[in-house]
C-alpha cells in the first residue's frame, strides 16, 4: 500500500510538468490576445519607460523557455510568483481563497451524501411507490435544471421572498460569506444546496440502479436463504456492494469541485478559487492563473488518491501494490 | 416412516407479460429423515422454483405459490409469516446454489459469511461463530482453515468457495440440505470430490438432502428416492434403481437413451429426446410429453395423465405406464 502511494505521488511529477508547459504555452505572444501590463495599468497611457519598468519588474522581457525555467526553480521552492494586478504573493492569495473552496466543496459533499444516497437508497427498497416515483422524477428534472438558474431562484425565495413573507422573521443569506445576522454556517446553505444539485440528483440516480442491481445478486439470495432479516439483507449484504460506484461518483465529483466552481461562486459571492482564477484569466494576470491551475490540479490529485484509497476498504478485491494472490 | 417434509400439489405461477409461466403446476412428494431424494429433469422442468418455493424464497409480485401445501415436521410453511419463515431458513433448511462463483459476497470475508447464521440462529457471539466458521471449513476439506476464513470470496477458487457454501449450508446442522445444482458450475474432478463430501457430511450429520440436477449420474450415485420432473410437472417417482432399471415413463426412457454409456457399443449413437421442451405458458394439453412421445396416442393429447402407483412406490404419469402390452409393442426401446 504505502509503495502504491509513493508511486502515485511520483506519478504526479510529469502530471505537474505537462501541466506547467500548457500554461506557459498560454503566455506565449500571440496565442491569447491582450497584454498584462496594459492590463494592470487599465485605459491610462502610460511612458514607454514606465512600461519597459513593469515589463522587467514581472520578469516578461525574458525569453518564455527562460521563464518557464526560472518559474520552476521558484516552484519548488513554494514560491508561485506575484500577481501583476494585486502585487501580493500568488500564495498568500490562495492561502485566503482556497478554504473557501475547500468549505462549500464538503458542505455540497454532505448534501450529496445525505439527501443523495439516503433518496437513492429510499427509492430503491420501496421501488415504485410514491417515494420512488418522486425521488426519480425531481433527480431527471434537477439534473437537467441549469445551475445559474437554480442559484437565482433559490435566492429569490429564500432571500427575498421568504423575508417578505415572514416579515423578515426568516430567511436565508444570499451573498458571502459571513454577516453580523447569521452565523457562517447559514451562509453556506444555499451555495452548497446550489453547487451539490445535479451530483446529487446522479448520486441519488446511480445510488438507486446499483442497490436495485445488487438486490438480484445470487449473493443476496443466499443471505435470504441463511435467515437473515431483510433488512440486514439489505443493509449490510447489498449496500456495501452498491456503495462502490457510489463513492467512485463522489469521489470524482469532490476532485471536481476543488477546481472551485465559476458559477456557484460568483451567484454567491463567494469568495473562492474559481471565481479567483475566472477573474485572473479575464486581467491576463499570469501568476495567479498559472499557480492557482497548479494548485487546483494538486489538490484534485490528492483527492483521487485518497478515493482509489478508499476503495481498498470498501472492496477487498481491489488491493493496491501488493503481489497478485 | 416418519416425513420430515411434505410436499402436496405445489403450484409456483410467474406472472409475465406473455402470460402465466407455470413452472410448477402439481408437485407432490415426501421427504424422509436422512434420505436421499433426487429430483431430476430438463433446464425449465421446474426442478429449481419447486426448492425456492420450499424455502419460500419465491420473489413476489411476479412468482407466486398458487396452491398446494409444504408441510414441514407438521408445520405449515406456507402460513407462516416472515419471523417463522426465517427461523426456517438457514436453520432447519438450508440451501446450497449452482453457482458458487456468485453465491458468495465478494465484500465480506468467507468465515463472517459462514459465521453468520450461527449468530443468527445459534446467537452465538462473533468470536465463538468465527472459531466454528474455522471447524466447519476444516470439515469440508479446506487446508489451512484458520488463515481461509480471513480470506475473501474472490481468493477462493470455484471447488473451494462451493465447499465453503456447503460449510455455510451446515453451520447450523440443517434437517434438509436442498442442493441445488451443486456441481454444475464445477469442473468434473472438483465434481467428484464435491459430491463425495455432501455424502460423507450426510453420514455423520443424518441430514437428509435434496438433490436437484439435471445430471442422472449425480443422482445414481446419491439418491434414495428419485423424482423425475418434465414441464413442471412429476413424470415419475420411485427408488433410485427402480427409476433406472425399471423406468415406466417414456420420458425417463429418454434420458437414460441421452446418456452416454460405456457399457454398451462404443460406436453405438446416443439417441437424444426430440424436439424441445414446451413452452410453460402454453404447455400441451393432455400429457405435456406428447408432443416429444414417440409412442403417444389420442388420448395423450386429450388427457392428463396422473401418477399411477406402480408396484407400491413406483410410479409414473403415464397412460400406458405398467402396461405389459405397450411395453412389449415397444420392446428395445429401453434397453
Amino acid at each position: 500500500m504505502l509503495k502504491y502511494i509513493l508511486r502515485r505521488i511520483l506519478q504526479m511529477i510529469p502530471v505537474f510538468i505537462g501541466v506547467t508547459i500548457l500554461l506557459f504555452i498560454l503566455k506565449a505572444p500571440g496565442i491569447l490576445p491582450g497584454d498584462p501590463i496594459r492590463m494592470i495599468t487599465g485605459e491610462k497611457e502610460i511612458s514607454p519607460v514606465l512600461y519597459q519598468t513593469l515589463i522587467e519588474e514581472n520578469g516578461l522581457d525574458k525569453p518564455l523557455v527562460q521563464q518557464y525555467f526560472i518559474y520552476l526553480g521558484k516552484l519548488t521552492h513554494g514560491d508561485l510568483g506575484k500577481s501583476y494586478q494585486k502585487d501580493r504573493p500568488v500564495t498568500e492569495l490562495f492561502a485566503n481563497t482556497y478554504p473557501n473552496t475547500i468549505k462549500l466543496a464538503f458542505a455540497a459533499i454532505v448534501v450529496e451524501i445525505l439527501i443523495g444516497v439516503g433518496a437513492g437508497i429510499i427509492s430503491a427498497i420501496k421501488q415504485y411507490s410514491f417515494w420512488d416515483v418522486l425521488v426519480t422524477l425531481s433527480t431527471s428534472i434537477l439534473v437537467s435544471v441549469p445551475v445559474f438558474w437554480l442559484g437565482m431562484v433559490l435566492q429569490v425565495i429564500f432571500g427575498i421572498e421568504m423575508k417578505k413573507w415572514t416579515g423578515g422573521a426568516f430567511f436565508l443569506p444570499i451573498s458571502g460569506m459571513s454577516g453580523d445576522q447569521f452565523p457562517a454556517w447559514v451562509h453556506l446553505i444555499l451555495p452548497a444546496v446550489t453547487l451539490a444539485s445535479v451530483s446529487t440528483a446522479y448520486a441519488a440516480r446511480i445510488m438507486r440502479s446499483q442497490l436495485l442491481e445488487v438486490m438480484g445478486q445470487d449473493y443476496i439470495r443466499t443471505a435470504t436463504a441463511k435467515g437473515l432479516r431483510h433488512r440486514s439483507v439489505v443493509f449490510k449484504h447489498a449496500l456495501k456492494n452498491a456503495l462502490i460506484p457510489v463513492v467512485t461518483f463522489i469521489g470524482l465529483d469532490l476532485g471536481a469541485m476543488m477546481s472551485g466552481a465559476i458559477l456557484t461562486e460568483t451567484i454567491f459571492n463567494w469568495p473562492g478559487v474559481g471565481l479567483e482564477i475566472y477573474l485572473a484569466i479575464g486581467q491576463r494576470d499570469w501568476p495567479i492563473v498559472i499557480g492557482g491551475v497548479i494548485i487546483v490540479v494538486f489538490a484534485v490529485m490528492i483527492i483521487n488518491l485518497l478515493v482509489d484509497i478508499s476503495y481498498a476498504f470498501l472492496d477487498p478485491r481491489i488491493r493496491y501494490g501488493g503481489a497478485a494472490e | 416412516m416418519e416425513t420430515l417434509l411434505s410436499v402436496k400439489d405445489l403450484k409456483t405461477y410467474f406472472t409475465t407479460r406473455d402470460g402465466i409461466v407455470k413452472a410448477v403446476d402439481g408437485v407432490s412428494f415426501d421427504l424422509h429423515p436422512s434420505e436421499t431424494l433426487g429430483v431430476v429433469g430438463e433446464s425449465g422442468s421446474g426442478k429449481s422454483v419447486t426448492a425456492m418455493s420450499i424455502m419460500r424464497l419465491i420473489q413476489g409480485p411476479q412468482g407466486k405459490i398458487e396452491a398446494g401445501s409444504i408441510t414441514f415436521r407438521d408445520q405449515d410453511v406456507l402460513a407462516m409469516d416472515e419471523e417463522e419463515v426465517r427461523h426456517l431458513r438457514g436453520d432447519r433448511i438450508a440451501m446450497i446454489f449452482q453457482d458458487p462463483m456468485t453465491s458468495l459476497n465478494p465484500v465480506f470475508r468467507v468465515g463472517d459469511q459462514i459465521a453468520e447464521s450461527l449468530i443468527i440462529h445459534k446467537g452465538m457471539n462473533k468470536k465463538e461463530s468465527f472459531a466454528r466458521a474455522i471447524e466447519l471449513l476444516e470439515l469440508v476439506g479446506i487446508p489451512k482453515p484458520e488463515s481461509r476464513a480471513k480470506d475473501y470470496p474472490h481468493q477462493f477458487s470455484g471447488g473451494m468457495r462451493q465447499r465453503a457454501m456447503i460449510a455455510m449450508a451446515l453451520a447450523c446442522d440443517p434437517d434438509i440440505l436442498i442442493a441445488d445444482e451443486p456441481t454444475t458450475a464445477l469442473d468434473v474432478t472438483i465434481q467428484a470430490q464435491i459430491l463425495e463430501l455432501m455424502m460423507e457430511l450426510q453420514r455423520r450429520t443424518g441430514s437428509a438432502i435434496i438433490m436437484i440436477t439435471h445430471d442422472l449420474g449425480v443422482v445414481a450415485d446419491m439418491a434414495d428416492r428419485v423424482l423425475v420432473m418434465y414441464a413442471g410437472r412429476p413424470v415419475e417417482f420411485g427408488t433410485a434403481d427402480e427409476v433406472f432399471y425399471k423406468p415406466q415413463h417414456p420420458y425417463t426412457w429418454g434420458l437414460l437413451d441421452s446418456l452416454p454409456r460405456h457399457d454398451i457399443d462404443e460406436k453405438g449413437n446416443l439417441c437424444p429426446i426430440q424436439g424441445q421442451p414446451p413452452s410453460l405458458i402454453n404447455v400441451p394439453t393432455g400429457c405435456a410429453f406428447n408432443p416429444r412421445c414417440p409412442y403417444a396416442k389420442d388420448r395423450c393429447r386429450t388427457e392428463v395423465p396422473q401418477i399411477r402407483d406402480i408396484e407400491g412406490k413406483h410410479g409414473a404419469a403415464c397412460h400406458f405406464a405398467g402396461d405389459v402390452d405397450f411395453f412389449r409393442g415397444c420392446a428395445g426401446v429401453t434397453s
